[in-house]
């Protein structure tokens, strides 16, 4: 026996030798240093990936040695504030190669590039409008799992309980219309009934960048394109490819009020996300997932939500430039919203059982598509949007609802010569609502938009463009109106832009502003039928610097802006008829009540900085705003505050890593909301709907301060452990009111990309 | 340049086109409202007069105008006053009412003025007050 292990370990150790010697005889080397393209300096902590599951980072000197099979191979090298670069190296064997790579840093800040203000690709610094851009890291780097969380945090827009408003363009007005519209690849994406954004089918999982325009967009976008749009732009695959996943859970810790604990067991959030995009020869092919578990802060208030989405893209061989595909997002939500409280002493963050209502919701899109297009001379694209949704109350059935709708466009570019270029497009909209909460309703929506850019003189850019716009519900029509916007860009210096632009909005009333009729609670809610379009304009001036030094790369953005709106929708508490049965009630009703002037300043500034080993940025911004009624007879302010807008709000962030290490810290500060409904304030009706909010409000509304705070350890190029704290200092803050906001909590995340 | 200055023009034609104002706001019902200064006929409330001393509608007794900025005096009562639902309401807003009144516009001619709402009946919840008001054209 012994004799037979003898000769195992014998032939084991000649084997393992003879193939060890075999290795060391085929393997190559491949050597060298990563250095900056500009100024030659190396880069320490770079990271290369040189295998599905392999990579390594570069010394302290940027150099770097990998030992590697014969063969070809993708070498990719990475660093933050750089392009990626990307080798392909033939090793032969015992060769050795020296590689030395050269990276540019990203794009200067103010030469990103954009679609969304004129529909076409723009570098940020010719655009005529405010445009805030953010990166999809952002939202991962925060652990953000819902869009309207992001959104919140941006310099200039807030949102109160799903409803955005950008630079005070809203108000608060129960989850029914939108002043902005958000889009997906630049196709609406809004619920037509409520006519609300619908952000938990935003496909988060694989995006390129969201383009954020502050200003009215309705020349190019349509009605609820009023006060700005929010575009979520998906990502186009490459030939490399990339998978990418994480799973994170999250606890919420105490609030600083301890009588406002109604929990015994921890409250969590669990979600986790996958997505892969791969270019397979002539066919992208992307595919996302998202699954959230939230058993909520409030009692009676948790949600369950999966979503799925798939990209296709072929680019046709025959005809250059010719690509068509499909595109689909849908999802399953399952979730009880908190309406009202039980009360501000010890039932703040439990929801009042009388509005506890469980919600099953289903909703999908379709987007097929084709694109044609000619670099730098024209371009034609047809898309539409196929949308459904399925919206279950098992307990209240009357609020039951199923939509449909149908989104149809054509768009076309022509760069007619001489730095003048025409867009022009058509769209069309069919949506049907079959609901007992809404009724059942049929909606169409059609328009004609063109649009001219000109370079005229250097440096000297004017856009300029006009809509007709049509709108029709259940046969009843509309008048065609004409919407108009005009722009100015002026290079002043070498990364010195001004900028000035006029647009109008325009949105017509939603379906629930028009017809809802039901009962939240002590809440009654009636129908407005004869609800007629908002309609207004908005103006600014502006300024954007870059910032391009050896060490920083930036922008800084100013911006004043004065914009009036009229007829604006809110709903207002006092007694109605029921139109059915003609008795009078007391409680909500959409009107066109409020004439809204907004005058006001933004800041906002982005800078990337590299010192020793550390890559930081810091960005931000600050907005002070004037809200103020009118009165549209004598065009007077009336010295009024618009309802749920504040003076003041700024946010600084400030990001850094170092080698495997990353932590990022988030401030915001917001001032106090000028102005509510009255029915919250009036002593006939404040008790009946939120107990004790009144005393609660006069001590509390005084702004609030908030901090996040991140940080991330990548165990492995590929993987990353990353920590967020959110609201740090455990802040006790209100949105709309009754709706108390989150108080600190912590989650944790583990993700890759491969 | 020439050029230049034309699409210039162009454009500042169609910003001064863009911002002309809007069709005149000043409806038919809007000049017959605010035209005349109106005095109350009858306040009834259930269909009983209701503008005696103590009553609920004593204080709309007297003169009622309707003034072209929006603002009004209402009997005793000042605020101010819109129209809604496609002038078929009108709301009036004053300090001394706990929230907006919507009165249905039943009649409005040169010389009269018929609206009617209701109010809630806090001692029976579902048997709110019935109220009709009437004036005339002084």
């Amino acid at each position: 026996m012994r004799r037979l292990a003898a000769v195992f370990l014998v032939l084991f150790f000649l084997v393992s030798a003879c193939a060890t010697m075999g290795l060391a005889q085929q393997s190559g080397r491949v050597y060298g240093t990563v250095l900056d393209r500009q100024d030659k300096q190396p880069l320490p902590g770079a990271t290369i990936l040189f295998a599905r599951e392999r990579g390594i980072v570069t010394a302290q000197d940027g150099t770097y040695q990998l030992n590697l099979e014969p063969g070809n191979h993708t070498i990719t090298f990475r660093y933050v504030g750089y392009r990626p670069a990307v080798h392909q190296v033939q090793l032969g064997a015992n060769e050795t190669l020296r590689l030395d790579v050269m990276m540019d840093p990203e794009a200067t800040e103010i030469d990103q590039v954009v679609v969304s203000a004129s529909r076409f690709e723009q570098r940020l610094s010719e655009l005529t409008v405010s445009v805030s851009l953010i990166r999809p890291e952002a939202l991962s780097s925060a652990h953000i799992g819902d869009p309207k969380e992001l959104m919140n945090k941006l310099s200039g827009v807030e949102v109160l309980d799903g409803q955005a408003s950008i630079r005070g363009g809203s108000g608060y007005s129960y989850g029914a219309g939108s002043r902005v519209l958000v889009l997906v690849d630049g196709l609406p994406l809004i619920s037509p009934d409520a006519g609300g954004i619908r952000w938990r089918s935003l496909p988060l999982e694989n995006l390129s960048q969201i383009e954020v325009i502050k200003g009215a967009s309705s020349v190019l976008y349509g009605s609820s394109a009023l006060n700005g749009i929010i575009n979520f732009r998906t990502a186009s695959a490459t030939e490399m490819g990339e998978s990418k996943f994480f799973v994170e859970t999250g606890m919420f810790g105490k609030p600083r009020q301890k009588d406002w604990v109604w929990w015994e067991s921890p409250r969590m959030q669990t979600s986790a996300s996958f997505s892969h995009l791969k270019k397979y020869r002539n066919t992208e092919v992307g595919i996302g997932s998202f699954a959230f578990i939230d058993n909520g802060y409030r009692r009676l208030n948790d949600e369950r939500l999966g979503r799925l989405n798939l990209r296709l893209r072929h680019h046709d061989q025959q005809i250059d430039g010719l690509s068509y595909g499909l595109n689909f997002n849908g999802g399953i939500n399952h979730k009880r919203d908190f309406i009202l409280w039980e009360d501000a002493w010890q039932g703040a963050l439990k929801q009042d059982e009388s509005t506890e209502a469980e919600l099953h919701a289903g909703f999908f899109y379709l987007d097929p598509f084709v694109s044609l297009v000619r670099d730098g001379r024209f371009s034609h694209d047809l898309r539409m949007r196929m949308q459904a949704s399925q919206n279950r109350f098992p307990v209240t059935t009357n609020n039951n609802s199923d939509t449909r709708s149908l989104f149809t466009e054509y768009q076309t570019w022509y760069a007619v010569g001489d730095g003048v270029s025409l867009s022009a497009g058509l769209m069309y909209y069919l949506s049907q609502i079959r609901s007992a909460f809404y009724g059942d309703h049929d909606g169409r929506n059609a328009a004609v938009y063109a649009q001219a850019e000109a370079d005229l003189l250097q440096g000297f850019k004017l856009v300029g463009g006009v809509r007709f716009e049509h709108s029709a519900l259940d046969g009843v029509s509309d008048k065609v109106v004409p919407l108009f916007r005009f722009g100015l860009n002026y290079q002043a210096g070498e990364i010195t832009f001004l900028r000035a632009s006029f647009g109008q909005g325009y949105r017509f009333p939603s379906v629930a502003e028009k017809f809802a009729s039901t009962t939240l609670g002590a809440v009654r809610i009636f129908p407005s039928p004869d609800l007629i379009p908002e309609k207004g304009w908005n103006s600014e001036i502006g300024i954007k610097q870059g910032i391009l030094t050896s060490n920083w790369n930036g922008l800084v953005d100013l911006a004043l802006f004065y914009g009036q709106n009229k007829d604006l929708i809110e709903y207002v508490f006092g007694v109605y008829s029921d139109p059915h049965t003609g008795a009078f009630d007391m409680g909500f009703r959409a009107r066109n009540i409020e004439y809204s002037r907004v005058s006001g300043a933004e800041i906002e500034f982005r800078l990337i900085n590299t010192y020793g080993r550390f890559n930081n940025s810091i960005s931000g911004g600050y907005v002070y705003m004037y809200p103020v009624e009118f009165n549209p007879l004598t065009n007077k302010n009336t010295g009024v505050f618009l309802k749920f807008r504040r003076h003041h709000s700024a946010r600084l962030g400030l990001a850094s890593a170092m080698g495997a290490f990353e932590a990022g810290l988030d401030l915001f500060v917001r001032s106090r909301i000028l102005n509510i409904d009255d029915v919250f304030l009036n002593p006939l009706t404040r008790e009946t709907i939120l107990p004790g909010f009144y005393d609660y409000w006069q001590e509390n509304n005084t702004g609030h301060f908030l901090a996040d705070l991140t940080l991330g350890y990548n165990i492995h190029p590929r993987y990353k452990v990353s920590l967020a704290v959110k609201n740090l200092t455990n802040a006790e803050y209100m949105g709309r009111p009754g709706d108390i906001q989150p108080h600190r909590n912590v989650s944790i995340r583990f993700s890759g990309s491969f | 340049m020439n050029r230049f200055i034309m699409i210039l023009l162009a454009f500042l034609a169609l910003l001064v086109f863009a911002c002309s104002d809007d069709e005149d706001d000043r409806s038919e019902r809007f000049k017959l409202l605010t035209g005349v200064t109106w005095t109350s006929d009858s306040l009834l409330v259930n269909g009983s007069d209701a503008s005696g001393p103590g009553q609920m509608l004593e204080n709309f007794k007297g003169e009622a105008r309707f003034r072209e900025d929006g603002t009004g005096t209402f009997g005793a009562y000042s605020g101010t006053w819109s129209f809604a639902a496609n002038e078929t309401e009108i709301i009036i807003l004053t300090d001394s009412l706990m929230f907006p009144l919507t009165t249905k516009i039943a009649e409005l001619t040169a010389s009269s003025l018929k609206v009617t709402t209701s109010f809630p009946n806090f001692e029976l919840p579902e048997q709110p007050f019935s109220l009709r008001m009437t004036f005339k054209a002084k």
